[in-house]
Parts: C-alpha cells; structure tokens; sequence
C-alpha cells in the first residue's frame, strides 16, 4: 500500500481519510515508525511550507494538523510497542499572566507533526511549572509563547528559573508570539525565536542538529 | 473646523485643517483604566474620576470630558448598555459571563478579559446548535436606554464626532461562542453550520443597529464595529474564503449602516492588507488600527495603494514604540504616521488598539503633543 494517500489526507486535513487510510496501512503490516516518518510528517511538512508560503492559512493548518493527530493517535499505542524514539523531546506553554493559547498549539502541533513528543503544559504557565516540566519529560527544548506587550517580559523569568534550576545549559529555549521579535530574544537570553509555527519547526530542528 | 467637520472631512479624503485624532471614540482606540488613573493624576484633573467602562472586558474607559478636551481630542463615543434580560454578571472567581452565555475570564489586575469558554465550545458543528439556542432580543430595550442621553450629552458639551460603537461583528461572535481554534476550523470543516450561525447572528446584529441608529442617528457621525481578521503574520483566512463566507455578510452588515447615510468603521486588528480591496468593496469606509507592526502593514505602502478609497485610523504602533519606546521614538512614530497617511486627508491618528496598562505617561502625552505639532495648524 502506498503511503502517499494517507499524506495527501494530512495535507487536505481529510480526518476520515486519515483514520480510514491509518487502518489501511497498519493492516497491511507497514511498521509505525514508517507510516509516520513516511506519510504524517512528510504531509505536515508540506503543510507547514505552503503556510510559509501564504498558499494556506491558520484554518487549514489546525484541519490538517486536527487529521494528523488523529492518526498519531493511532500509532501512539504501536509505536511505544516498538520502542520507537522521537526526534525529540518539548515542553511547550503560554506565559504566566496570559491565556492565549492558538499560536501556542499550533506550533504544538506542528512539532508533533514533525516527529517530536510534545508536552503541552498549558496556559498561564508559572517558571516553575515550565521547570517541572523540563524535569519530568527530559525535554530538550522549551517554547514559550505570548499574545501580549504586558508578559512578555515573563518570558525572561522561565529563562532565570531554567538557570536557577541548573537546567539551562540542558535546553534549548524558543520563543514566539505576536509582540516578539528576534531582537527582544536575544535580549532576554533565549536560543531561538520563530515568527509562525512552521519556522518554530525549523528552529527546533536547526537547534537539535536534526537535518 | 470644528472637530466634527475634521473628521468627516477626512473620512472623505480630503484635506481638513489637521489630523484629527482619536481617544475613547471607539471600542478599540481608548484606554486601559490603570494608565487612565496614572495619566488623570499626572494633568492634576484631581480626585478620583468616577470611572465609565467603555468595555469591562477590556478593562478600558470611556475618558473624561476634561482629558478629552485638554488632548483636543475629535472623537467622542456613544456606547450600547446592557440587556435587561442576562446582563453581563461577576461570577466568584471574577470572571465574566454575556447574555451569550460566553465566560470571560480575567487576565489579573488591570489586564483584560478574554473569553475562556461558551455555548458553542467543545460542540459538534451542528445546525441544530444554531437551531436550539437561545437567541437573544436584539430589542431588549436595556441595550438602548442610554443612547440618546449619551450623544446628547456630547453634542452639547462639544463639537466632536460622535462614533456609535455597534454590537461585534460575525467573525468575532462566532470565535467568542465557539473558540478560536474550533471557529476557524469549521471555515474548512463545517462551512454551512458557520454559515447557519453568521446568518442568525447578522439578523439579530442588523435589527439592533437599526433600533440605536432610529434611536442617535440625528446625533452621530460614524458608526463602528470589529471583526478581526488577521494575524501577527497575515491574514488569518485566505483573502478567497473571507470573500466566499464572510463578505458577504459583512456587505449586508455595511448596507444596514448606509441606510442611514452614517460612514462605516470596520476595527480588524493585524496583517490585514490583502483584505482591503474586498473591505472597500463591501462598503467600509475606514479602517482601524492600521496595525503597523504586523507584517504587510507599512503605513506608506497602504496609503499608496488604497488611500484614494479608504481612511486609515489608528497607526501609532502599540506594541513596541509606545510601551517601550522613548519621547523621542513616539514623536518620530507620530511624525513618520502622518507623513505616510495625512497627505489629502484619509487618516485619523490613534494608538493601534487601546493604550495598555504599561504605557507611560510621558509616551501618551507625547504622542497627542506630536499629533498636534506635525498634524498642521
């Protein structure tokens, strides 16, 4: 069975077709690393250039990221059977202080979609919650995301609690959201910063060493 | 000129005397109560103002007459109230909840409310939700009560601009009752449920803006709603899909208005650029903020392609020059503004959004001071 069917109905965020399409590829005994790495994160991937592009849009992400998710779930069950290893490991939150959370979760989502675990710790997340999430998942990057001009300066506490913590070196800090700029990251001492949640991939990756 | 006739001048594209300039004329262009308390005791206006919410939930103001005049500033708004029936109510955690049944939760002292969960949220996209809710009155008359005492109050203490702030738009409504995310995905996933609500909704929106402008339309000048429609980093829908579900409705929307011969204001926060065409089309004649800092939106490239047929209103960026810059930043920001937007008239200065609890002082002085300086005699 070819893969590529299933990649099309992540890209066209087709949920039956992923669900159908998952099923199809599990009965036919393709192993669960492959039909990830081979349909949902190469469709993920392809959603996430055209979103670059401007050729799609936030809805069309969070339909196809909604049919990805819906297969991963799928394969979750199987792929911690086969022991199989993500690319990495995040922990991702919305800053104290703030409850915005759609820039959040798609970059959640995209990541997940590029093979990453992802630990979604919420919204209005404490420094020390973000900590405790580095502790408890073994993450080896951290996102951090605003909407507004008033937390963003929180930003810098996760960063101050991550070296409080001896965890810093540990980890590698993004940051996103509507008032940041790469200048403001760099200020307050982050690693990396993304404009949209497709370059948030990139940077997690880039910062990993993962081709 | 008087301050109305600035405004309307300029709402047309021509010249008036100077920019007109906006405080508290609308629901997006005031100010956040704690700055508001700060600025009040800086200028000795003192005591403690008696506070007017132009909107809880924003935890803005409506200003004080003897701020607006000493800014000289052109707008003036008049606000819809409560419901009789469901007002809007404190629950014990401070949260909020609307005759929409949507809950607003409270960012913390002196931030805003934003909604945290509604009717619609965690629903299958079902016409019969649409079906099955219970609509509000758009002529419960507590929504009305105060209208006219309002414009009349400003007519006769100024020469200002009166600006009616109508109920949200569509796109706003639907996010508010159902979340952001899940809203956006039935653009893709469940269009005709979208399309069953926005009709609900714009029918109940057209009969209540009929109702204020039979009630004030002797007495105001403009009227404005708010449908956001774009991202730090585009368009929040592609331009084709706003023009096959959401225009549409917001032409019907703009019909009602020009009923009554009042310009149209439309507030969309973000990189909204590659909509404009398509809001000039559907009958609005400005648009704020002019979000400056988002991606697309340089004041100089918009007045170039779009000036002769829209207004700008706004443009003083609010996410990095007027909380973090200096004086000197926000009179360059004011003067580079006009400089792109004044020329033959079509703009009407303002902070992008609402000025923020964090602004300082000096910044907000700074930017009307400059406003008058570069915005002509």
């Amino acid at each position: 069975m070819d893969l590529n069917a299933l990649k099309d109905a992540v890209i066209n965020g087709d949920l039956k077709g992923c669900t159908i399409l998952t099923e199809v590829a599990i009965q036919a005994g393709h192993p669960p690393e492959k039909i990830m790495n081979e349909a949902l994160v190469p469709g993920m991937d392809v959603v996430g250039e055209k979103f670059r592009c401007n050729e799609v849009y936030v809805p069309e992400v969070l339909v196809a990221a909604r049919a990805m998710k819906k297969s991963l779930a799928m394969l979750k069950p199987l792929l911690i059977q086969t022991g199989a290893k993500p690319v990495g490991v995040a922990v991702a939150g919305t800053v104290k202080g703030d409850l915005h959370d759609i820039g959040k979760n798609l970059v959640c989502m995209m990541w997940e979609g590029a093979g990453f675990e992802v630990v979604d710790l919420g919204v209005d997340v404490s420094p020390d919650k973000f900590v405790q999430g580095v502790k408890d998942t073994g993450a080896q990057i951290v996102g951090i995301s605003t909407l507004l001009t008033t937390t963003m300066l929180n930003m810098r506490g996760v960063i101050q609690a991550l070296e409080r913590a001896q965890l810093r070196e540990k980890v590698k800090v993004l940051v996103g959201g509507a008032p940041v700029t790469q200048t403001f990251a760099t200020e307050i001492g982050a690693d990396g910063y993304g404009e949209s949640a497709a370059v948030a991939v990139e940077k997690a990756k880039e910062l990993l060493g993962i081709a | 000129m008087t301050h109305r006739q600035r405004v309307l001048t300029t709402l047309k594209r021509q010249p008036p005397d100077r920019v007109p300039v906006d405080l508290g004329g609308t629901l997006a262009s005031t100010i956040n109560i704690h700055a508001y308390r700060r600025l009040m005791a800086h200028l000795g206006f003192g005591g403690e103002p008696p506070i007017a919410y132009l909107s809880r939930r924003s935890n803005s103001v409506l200003p004080d007459e003897r701020l607006l005049a000493h800014l000289d500033v052109d707008c003036r708004a008049v606000i819809l109230d409560n419901p009789d029936v469901n007002p809007e109510r404190a629950l014990p955690d401070g949260s909020l909840v609307d005759e929409w049944g949507i809950t607003w939760r409270h960012l913390g002292e002196g931030q805003h409310f934003i909604n945290a969960d509604g009717p619609f949220y965690d629903r299958e996209p079902d016409l019969a939700l649409v079906e099955k809710f219970a609509w509000p009155d758009p002529l419960d008359p507590g929504r009305i009560r105060t209208l006219r005492g309002q414009a009349e109050t400003h007519r006769a203490r100024t020469d200002a601009a009166i600006i009616l702030v109508l109920g949200v738009g569509v796109v706003h409504q639907i996010q508010f009752m159902r979340g952001y995310a899940a809203a956006l995905e039935d653009l893709i996933a469940a269009p005709d449920f979208l399309q069953a609500f926005m009709e609900r909704y714009v029918d109940f929106w057209i009969r209540l803006t009929e109702r204020a402008l039979q009630e004030v339309g002797d007495l105001v000048d403009v009227a404005m709603f708010g449908d956001d429609l774009g991202t730090q980093q585009g368009p929040v829908m592609s331009p084709a899909l706003y023009r096959r579900l959401i225009k549409p409705v917001h032409v019907r929307m703009a019909q009602t208005v020009k009923r009554f011969r009042k310009p149209l204001l439309l507030h969309s926060c973000g990189s909204v650029a590659a909509f404009i065409p398509d809001l000039i089309e559907a009958g609005f004649d400005a648009l704020h903020p002019v979000q400056v800092s988002a991606k697309d939106m340089d004041s100089a490239s918009l007045k170039r392609q779009f000036g002769r047929d829209i207004t700008f209103w706004g443009g003083i960026d609010t996410q990095h020059v007027l909380p973090r810059g200096t004086r000197q930043d926000v009179r360059e920001e004011v003067r580079r503004r006009i400089g792109d937007l004044g020329p033959g008239g079509g703009y009407v200065l303002g902070a992008v959004h609402n000025i923020q609890a964090e602004v300082p002082v000096e910044n907000i002085l700074a930017m009307f001071e400059a406003a008058r300086e570069f915005g002509g005699s």
